[in-house]
């Protein structure tokens, strides 16, 4: 476990060069001077100027430069947003903890819905059920996100009236920000309509997690699918069968752990695929998070928040493929030896 | 039963065609492979085939409904917009921007990955290494946060999204193109094309690819589907084609203002995108299926 805690972390500070490397050279790739691109000064006198000049150390060569650069962001300076001329950072803390939440809770319900269907999907291999449930992943797989929203608000929010449309909260409730994951800021106020609040949250973020949860959903399916009917074949599976174990015992005693443990594996790798999708979804819900705030940044012309932003998203994403990377290794301990970078 | 063939000799069919006698047997693949090539034909042949431009308006037969309504006119059989121009030109126009150009952006893609994916393959050590990382880096950003930073730095515009998500697919390509090459690498039938003398690039193009094509087209299809989402998204959120136009994602973004008057305005252009991803997504499983049947038998 010590190696491959290594190899994990090897494996990070690599990526982490890589992505700083990737952000430091949009500076140069963007239209516009690269100092002030990396630090959005853009009413600056010719003073001032000088000083962001010495701290980025753009006199000397580009080693030095990446390095003060990497120097800003370990100390928490991104720059300052073109737009709002407030620093990113504080926005980004803003955001971030809002996409983290619906991103969870649509990763929840995508893996509470997909993998029991996959897996009755297993049971049922080549029958009816089977065939059903396969094609209607199909179609969850093929709905272009954007459009399944707004079918969703039509339906849900204007025909049926049932939830709403638009935002995290209702602006009635007053709640102070601590966490930024909403859910854990109503339960620790304590403001006397707590309940309500937190009713009102609940109702306001269903539809958009359901809209994100679809496509990961339907592909969750089709990995508990693989996993149970490969599952099913192994002849430990046969072993217990022969022995006269019933189906429930050998579903839920034998196969069912053997099966989810390879789908714990991919759900790090699906991870990226969802986020992707609550950025639109966050346009579509005016959810206020960080996916939203990087397509209005690119209307604006906001190079400094698109570089931020790309670096904090991607990192959270990597993050969290390391830590199920964890946990896989923690339950399987086939997992903890050799290949490299995979 | 007469015997047709005078020579005793059979003719074993090719892998590749082997899997297209597989692949004919499942209705689905079939159909959605009808849908494909209907979509190939309107994407080449749209400007012929359109009953009107797609940026002509008609003032007099503005926001018209679908012509099965009551209200509808049968000379524009999908209904117009709010500007009088006829859906039906539109969403065709649109399937030579947004199939087609997802297919043209495949194909570039395909071509540039497997070059570089087998001659990666071919790597050892801390190069090939290096390689890994840097691919698993890639594919952890999100491939539409690559394509805004992309579209960032070149500008919107429907070129700068079909070279955005170009360079979004490559990676994937290099990836599976790595894995397929090395894995056919350590089979006896290279070896012994070794021993006869071949070199890697013979070997890799007469040994290794006829081996490896279907899995690449698999992989082709699963892109492509992921491309026309790419297209219409962008196209959608406003940073990939521009007004006037008739790219589907954005012919969609153009009818949300009138979603409640004008429900056809976006219906149509979502179903279109569906259809499409729908028939890409049936031809891929197809030929996964195919690919599963041919190694049991």
């Amino acid at each position: 476990m010590l190696i491959f805690t290594l190899r994990r972390l090897n494996l990070f500070i690599f990526t982490m060069l890589v992505l700083t490397l990737l952000s430091f050279s949009l500076s140069f790739l963007f239209p516009g001077d690269p100092v002030i691109n990396l630090s959005g000064q853009l009413n600056s006198t010719e003073q001032q100027l000088a000083v962001i000049n010495q701290s980025y150390r753009m006199q000397d060569n580009i080693i030095w430069q990446y390095f003060a650069y990497i120097q800003h962001i370990i100390q928490g300076d991104f720059g300052l947003s073109m737009s709002s001329q407030s620093p990113v950072i504080d926005e980004i803390m803003i955001l971030l903890p809002a996409t983290i939440e619906l991103s969870l809770v649509a990763l929840l319900i995508a893996m509470f819905t997909g993998i029991p269907l996959g897996f009755i999907a297993a049971i049922k291999h080549n029958k009816t059920s089977d065939n059903i449930i396969l094609s209607v992943a199909m179609f969850g797989y093929s709905i272009p996100v954007f459009w399944l929203g707004l079918l969703a608000i039509l339906f849900f929010s204007i025909g049926l009236g049932w939830l709403p449309s638009a935002g995290r909260i209702s602006l009635l409730f007053e709640i102070e920000m601590v966490t930024g994951i909403q859910f854990f800021d109503i339960l620790m106020s304590n403001s006397p309509d707590k309940w309500q609040a937190f009713q009102d949250a609940t109702a306001h973020i269903i539809l958009p997690a359901c809209v994100v949860a679809l496509a990961p959903a339907t592909i969750f399916v089709r990995l508990a699918r693989a996993s149970m009917i490969e599952v099913l074949e192994t002849s430990y599976i046969r072993a217990v069968k022969a022995k006269g174990l019933s189906f429930q015992q050998i579903i839920f005693r034998h196969a069912l752990r053997n099966a989810l443990i390879k789908i714990i594996r991919h759900v790090g790798l699906q991870f990226a695929n969802l986020v992707t999708i609550a950025m639109v979804t966050e346009v579509i819900f005016s959810w206020p998070g960080i996916g939203r705030w990087l397509i209005e940044s690119i209307y604006q012309r906001d190079y400094t928040a698109i570089q931020s932003g790309l670096l904090v998203l991607s990192c959270f994403i990597f993050i969290v493929h390391i830590l199920t990377d964890f946990i896989y290794a923690a339950l399987n301990p086939l997992a903890r030896g050799n290949k490299h970078g995979s | 039963m007469a015997r047709e063939k005078i020579y005793q000799e059979e003719v074993f069919p090719s892998p590749f065609m082997q899997l297209w006698l597989i692949f004919r047997k499942t209705p689905t693949a079939m159909i959605g492979f009808v849908c494909f090539l209907f979509l190939i034909f309107l994407a080449a042949f749209a400007p012929f085939l359109a009953p009107y431009s797609p940026v002509e308006g008609h003032l007099d037969m503005v926001l018209l409904p679908p012509a099965w309504h009551e209200n509808g006119n049968v000379s524009f059989l999908l209904g117009t917009d709010e500007l009088g121009r006829d859906m039906l030109s539109r969403l065709m126009y649109g399937a030579s921007l947004t199939f087609g150009l997802s297919f043209v952006v495949v194909i570039i893609s395909l071509i540039i990955g497997v070059i570089i994916g087998s001659l990666s393959a071919l790597t050892k050590g801390i190069k090939s290494s290096f390689l890994n990382h840097f691919l698993d880096v890639i594919l952890s950003i999100p491939s539409l946060l690559l394509a805004i930073v992309i579209v960032a730095i070149l500008g919107p515009g429907i070129s700068n999204t079909v070279w955005a998500i170009v360079m979004v697919l490559i990676p994937q390509f290099i990836h599976i193109t790595r894995y397929a090459v090395k894995e056919e690498f350590r089979k006896d039938y290279v070896l012994a094309s070794r021993l006869d003398g071949a070199s890697n690039f013979r070997v890799l193009y007469y040994s290794v690819f006829p081996n490896i094509v279907e899995r690449l087209m698999s992989q082709a299809t699963l892109a492509q589907s992921a491309a026309i989402l790419d297209i219409a998204t962008l196209g959608f959120l406003g940073i990939g084609a521009q007004i006037p136009l008739p790219e589907w994602g954005a012919i969609l973004a153009n009818g949300l203002e009138r979603f409640y008057i004008a429900p056809w305005t976006v219906y149509l252009p979502g179903l279109s995108i569906l259809f499409a991803v729908v028939a890409t997504n049936l031809v891929g499983e197809g030929i996964r299926h195919a690919l599963k049947l041919r190694k049991e038998s």
